[in-house]
């Protein structure tokens, strides 16, 4: 491991710093191991997102060139820039589930969590969250749920066969588990 | 665990499998795929564990994967030694108390149990569970696994994926073994390409020869890789498969990596599946310690190490290039091929891609041989293919068929058609890179070549059902939308061509397209398919072009009528309701109107959208029930009903003439343009009222004495009061359309006077022509055809029935028949040759002819009628059975020999009403195969200049509201045609109300309307069916859910500007 010396001090926090350099020792030198140390790091973070001065890390560390470390995490769609909500609603946007009526439930619940709705024109694929972090609102290409179309997933729990009104319930549940907390 | 190194130690963990797979105990397992713990498969197998510890049971329980059928999920298998494998379905916590009762009786359960299964052919090695429960059907005597050959799923459901054990136990790692102990490589390859295997990833080349490829190339390394990163949407084959039976994907791999010479394997899989994932690693590491990976593997000298990769969610990835930039920890961007990776795939070195089901084909091919896995299959496509059935289908869940199948076979045999008895309108077979087959070409044998000449892939085997509800625009929208996000950017066809394509797409869903964008997107779609880059560009327009080939009606729609049949494209509507009533009346409007307790208004919103609201209040099919969003939470909204109130309240009220007067005074300054309508029916009457208030002078000429048509001659008085009837043809008059009765068009007036008399003239004469059967007896004294009776007793000339009567037919005019015949004092036995779910006629109609004592004879169609001195005795029916699915999602009826005899003396045949073709063809305007006029469907043109058509004579008979839906549409273009500009919705006033969406649901339930006791009603013709009281109907109108306020705040676009 080549010396920090020379380098300028991360804004990474220390402890931050250690698990990193943990993860990309365990690849033991790999090639290609960048997607499994970016998957650790962004599942350490409280908030299960990648800031940029952890990329800088990364490609600092693990001797990648930054504009690659950015390339692959702007690529994927499991990796996230921004902070995510406490609670993490997903919804499927597979063919059975939109022929199902899973677009109604997107927009309802953005409605619902007073997200902006004007997403429409570009967005098969949305992460967004309420300015209070409690909530992110997520869809995936497909759960391969499709016999339970529509299906969402609340905090990686599955629920099949939902309707607007199911889920407008699991939302105030969340609500109410977090206020009773 | 020490290693496997000898063939002793190979059959020792074998009996070890064995003996949990069948121990001498009973064994509960439970189906605990993702798609069984999302439908509560946790629940029940901790219910289980707890009640066998409370208990003190001797009873093996286990966790197996998903057999298959998914949306009968949880499935339990329950076996007793000796006897048949039960497949229990549905279960829940709560069954299991009962389900442990029966047990320990030696009985199973029967209302659970789904299917049996006495013997299994693991293909590796068949189990014998054992015999018994004769009554209970084999699991492939149900519809859903007839004709499935189970290759790939073997294991599926049956075995625990978490116990290598349990998978020796079914014959596994043993064509492995004998793969190493022959140690002849090449005969392995020449087995697989004689065994036509072709990738199942959805390109279907020649596994084999992909195979050899790889052998022949020489280097110190090379990789095979599994490609799970199963990205389709739709599609969860390979999900269910490594979840299920994880070790079928290591033997296949360790097989490939020995013959092709590779020591490294990377299985490449979606993070999206942890389960998946979590199973994979399990096995993996179960496979290490049993000495199935790592070093001189089952002592034979092979070394092999397997990695698993997960993907990190992009579906390009699953093109081989970019799976192989991915793993190399960049982008996934795929590059030109050649060279292909068998020469320079990962990290520069030869590398082996295949699709997961390609690799569960392997072990069955090794043990079984090449000639028997052709026996299975087409000719260029051997084996089977397992597809997700998916979408508006009954059965839903994984299937498993011989490739070439007909797709009529997925849909209607294993599927048994549409959910909810609708009817099936296409599937969409391939995912992003497929293509939608529409109902017509279901006898399409699903093979790789097949599929590809209707512009369709076969892809990785995703199936998904629609039907009517659903917008064929809006699926390839969808479709493109998903390929456009996913698109890497590297080359420009794909980025920027499907970007283009989606704003096209975009237009059309919202109703702004043109038509010269229709050839654009062809054109484009075209370039982007021979242009770009990798198999993700070069098929994302198939959805595109598929759709625009089957279905380029419904894209027409949207451009030239600004209408979305299904209801789907929100902007194309007011609401679901609205978009679909054939008249497109505003409902939300009206029932605010009530709300608000200004019930003039909410009657001239009601009377402006709808000329006759009293009588299609009462008699209207009412579609907005179906469409209606409430029903997500409880049940729809009364539309219908609340109608009928307001429109009650002004019309038999002291109101009438005001609001009568304040209706005509809506006229427009006359025109001087004469306007002839023929048939003074609902479609007429519409047209009249709308063109005498554009201020057009118009004539209605019926047979008839007078207006009314169906309405008032085939509906009796009890459905439809006359009175009420009267009060809206009395406005209609007051607008000022002229009536000429007892004047048939064609026959005491020629089309020929019209034209010379008229500047325009609609033809609206309806279906008055009985459908007859042709059967022996139709001539003797009490035969009679339902419309001629129905006029009958209206006019008060009712025929006597006699004691006994027989209606036939299943429509409204068959209940109508039945009803009336009860009300003269008959007995009535109905006799239909389908189901009772079947019958065209209006649910509650059906209801109330039960409770009124008519009884129902179903699968039965009449076989001839006997009489006796020239008057009818008895008739004879013959029993049907239900044969295949027709395109209106029903089962055929199919006569049988059995014949039964009813007496009976009357006979009512009401098998439908048709047009008159002799008026049709006399009248030298172009007709179409069935007989209907043939007009053009977006202004009802016919092909003679100044006349136009609608209604039943166009569609064939239909019903009120359909009828008037063509009505209000001939009126709109007529009066265009006449004037020179498009003026019609100036007509309509426009209200101020209430625009802000309830904050909450009401938690009031749907009001039904009262009926009056079916032992009082039949007593004589008056009106059986209650209004809502004004409280009940204005509780309902504080159901509905507003979809016409837009959720951004904004209101729904008003109608005038939508059309």
């Amino acid at each position: 491991m080549q010396t920090l010396a020379s380098e300028p001090a991360s804004k990474v926090e220390k402890v931050d710093q250690d698990f990193i350099d943990r993860v990309i020792a365990g690849q033991n030198g790999r090639p290609g191991a960048l997607l499994s140390i970016l998957e650790k790091v962004q599942d350490h973070h409280p908030k299960k997102y990648l800031p940029e001065e952890t990329l800088e890390y990364i490609a600092a560390r693990a001797d990648i060139p930054l504009s690659q470390v950015y390339s692959v995490v702007t690529f994927y769609a499991l990796f996230n820039q921004e902070p995510q909500g406490r609670n993490t609603i997903c919804i499927c946007r597979g063919t059975a589930c939109h022929t199902r009526g899973s677009r109604n439930l997107l927009e309802r619940l953005m409605v619902d969590l007073g997200l902006d709705g004007s997403h429409e024109e570009s967005a098969d694929k949305i992460a967004a969250s309420t300015p209070d972090g409690k909530y992110t609102v997520r869809t995936v290409a497909c759960f391969g749920q499709c016999a339970l179309a529509p299906v969402v997933e609340v905090n990686h729990s599955i629920f099949g066969h939902m309707n607007e009104q199911a889920l407008h319930r699991e939302v105030e549940a969340l609500a109410k588990e977090r206020a009773s907390q | 665990m020490k290693p496997i190194r000898d063939l002793n130690a190979f059959a020792n963990i074998r009996m070890a499998g064995n003996s949990k797979l069948m121990p001498f105990k009973p064994r509960i397992a439970v189906g605990m795929g993702t798609c069984g713990s999302g439908n509560g498969a946790e629940g029940v197998y901790h219910a289980f564990a707890d009640a066998i510890d409370r208990r003190g049971l001797d009873i093996q329980l286990a966790r197996v994967g998903c057999f298959g059928f998914c949306g009968e999920e949880p499935l339990v298998n329950i076996w007793i030694p000796g006897r048949p494998l039960v497949i229990l379905h549905r279960v829940q916590s709560n069954h299991v108390d009962q389900i442990l009762d029966e047990l320990a009786m030696g009985n199973i359960p029967t209302e659970l149990a789904l299917c049996k299964i006495e013997e299994w052919d693991h293909l590796t090695a068949p189990i014998k569970y054992g015999t018994g429960y004769g009554s209970l059907p084999n699991w492939n005597e149900i519809p859903f696994f007839r004709g499935q050959k189970k290759i790939v799923l073997r294991n599926c459901g049956l075995i625990s994926p978490d116990d290598i054990e349990e998978y020796f136990a079914v014959g596994g790692y043993r064509s492995l073994y004998q793969v190493l102990i022959d140690n002849t490589p090449d005969q392995v390859i020449e087995q697989i390409k004689a065994a036509k295997l072709r990738g199942r990833g959805g390109a279907g080349f020649a596994t084999g020869q992909k195979w050899e490829f790889l052998r022949r190339s020489h280097s110190d390394r090379k990789y095979i890789i599994c490609n799970a990163d199963e990205g389709d949407p739709g599609a969860y084959m390979n999900r269910n498969e490594i979840e299920s039976d994880p070790h079928s994907l290591l033997e296949g791999m360790l097989i490939g990596g020995f013959v092709m010479g590779a020591t490294q394997g990377i299985i490449y899989i979606r993070a999206e599946y942890p389960l998946a994932v979590h199973r994979l690693n399990l096995a993996v590491d179960q496979a290490k310690q049993y000495g199935l990976l790592g070093e001189d593997i089952l002592g034979r000298g092979f070394n092999f190490n397997l990695e698993l990769v997960e993907g990190a969610g992009a579906f390009v990835c699953g093109e081989e290039t970019a799976l192989i930039s991915s793993l190399e920890g960049r982008s996934g961007r795929p590059r030109p091929r050649p060279p292909f990776p068998a020469h320079k795939g990962l990290w520069g070195y030869p590398t082996n891609i295949n699709n997961v089901e390609t690799w569960y084909n392997i072990a069955p091919i090794v043990a079984k041989g090449a000639a028997w896995f052709t026996e299975t299959g087409s000719a260029k496509s051997s084996g089977t293919k397992v597809f997700s059935l998916v979408g508006k289908v009954k059965n839903t869940g994984l299937v498993e068929m011989p490739l070439g199948t007909p797709l009529r076979t997925f849909v209607y045999d294993v599927g048994e058609g549409g959910s909810d008895g609708r009817a099936v309108k296409s599937v969409q077979t391939g995912g992003p890179s497929g293509g939608c087959i529409p109902q017509e070409m279901f006898d399409t044998p699903v093979d790789y070549e097949t599929l590809g000449k209707l512009g369709s892939i076969m892809g990785s085997g995703g199936m998904v059902v629609m039907d009517d509800d659903n917008c064929m625009v809006d699926v390839a929208r969808y479709f493109i939308e998903f390929t456009h996000s996913e698109s890497c950017g590297k080359c420009i066809p794909c980025r920027v061509g499907l970007d283009k394509s989606l704003r096209i797409l975009n237009q059309l869903v919202h109703g702004k397209a043109k038509e010269e964008d229709l050839n654009d997107l062809d054109e484009l779609s075209r370039m982007i398919r021979d242009t770009s880059l990798c198999g993700l560009g070069q098929s994302a327009p198939n959805p595109v072009l598929t759709t625009m080939r089957h279905f380029r009606h419904e894209f027409e729609d949207h451009i030239r009528a600004h209408r979305c049949r299904a209801g789907v494209c929100q902007d194309l509507a007011l609401s679901p309701c609205e978009n679909s009533c054939p008249l497109h009346m505003n409902i939300p409007r009206f029932l605010q109107l009530y709300k608000e307790g200004r019930f003039e208004e909410a009657f001239e919103s009601v009377f402006m959208d709808n000329p006759l609201p009293a009588s299609t209040g009462r008699v209207c099919q009412h579609p907005c029930d179906d469409r209606c969003r409430r029903k997500a939470i409880d049940e729809s909204v009364n539309m219908r009903e609340v109608h009928r109130v307001i429109a009650d309240s002004i019309l038999m009220s002291d109101r009438f003439e005001e609001m009568a007067n304040r209706i005509a005074a809506k006229r427009q300054p006359p025109t001087g343009k004469k306007v002839a309508v023929a048939g003074a029916g609902p479609t007429g009457l519409t047209t009249a009222f709308y063109l005498s208030l554009l201020g057009h002078d118009v004539t209605v000429f019926d047979s008839h004495e007078a207006a009314g048509g169906m309405l008032r001659y085939a509906l009796p008085e009890y459905r439809l009061p006359k009175a009420v009837l009267d009060r809206e043809i009395e406005i209609i008059r007051r607008v000022g359309v002229r009536f000429v009765f007892n004047t048939r068009v064609g026959e005491e007036v020629s089309l020929n006077d019209l034209e010379a008399q008229f500047d325009s003239v609609f033809l609206s004469i309806g279906t008055w022509k009985e459908a007859w059967v042709y059967l022996p007896g139709t001539e003797l004294k009490g035969v009679a055809p339902a419309l001629l009776f129905l006029e009958a007793v209206d006019k008060g000339q009712a025929p006597a029935l006699g004691r006994r009567v027989v209606v036939i037919g299943g429509g409204n005019a068959a209940i109508d028949s039945a009803r009336t015949a009860l009300r003269l004092g008959s007995a009535v036995t109905i006799i239909y040759r389908r189901e009772r779910k079947d019958m065209p006629a209006i649910k509650e109609e059906i209801e109330a002819a039960e409770q009124e004592g008519a009884h129902f004879v179903y699968l039965a169609t009449p076989h001839r009628i006997v009489g006796e001195n020239g008057a009818v005795k008895a008739i004879e029916v013959a029993k049907t059975r239900l044969g295949e699915f027709d395109s209106s999602g029903r089962r055929r009826p199919i006569t049988t020999e059995e014949i039964q005899s009813f007496k009976c003396d009357s006979v009512i045949l009401a098998v439908g009403e048709a047009v008159d073709r002799d008026f049709c063809r006399a009248s030298g305007l172009a007709i179409k195969e069935n007989g209907t006029l043939e007009v053009n469907r977006y202004t009802l043109e016919t092909s003679r200049s100044k006349f136009y058509a609608g209604g039943d004579l166009i569609t064939g008979a239909s019903n009120v509201s359909n009828a008037m839906g063509y009505g209000k549409k001939a009126a709109r273009f007529i009066d265009q045609r006449l004037v020179g500009a498009a003026r019609f919705y100036e007509l309509f006033p426009t209200f101020e109300y209430d625009r802000t969406l309830p904050e909450q649901p009401t938690e009031i339930r749907r009001h039904h309307p009262h009926s009056r006791p079916a032992a009082e009603r039949v007593k004589g013709f008056q009106e059986a069916v209650l209004a809502l009281s004004p409280d009940e109907a204005h509780e309902e109108a504080c159901r509905c859910l507003r979809c016409d306020i837009r959720e951004s705040g904004a209101f729904a676009p008003d109608l005038v500007e939508v059309q």
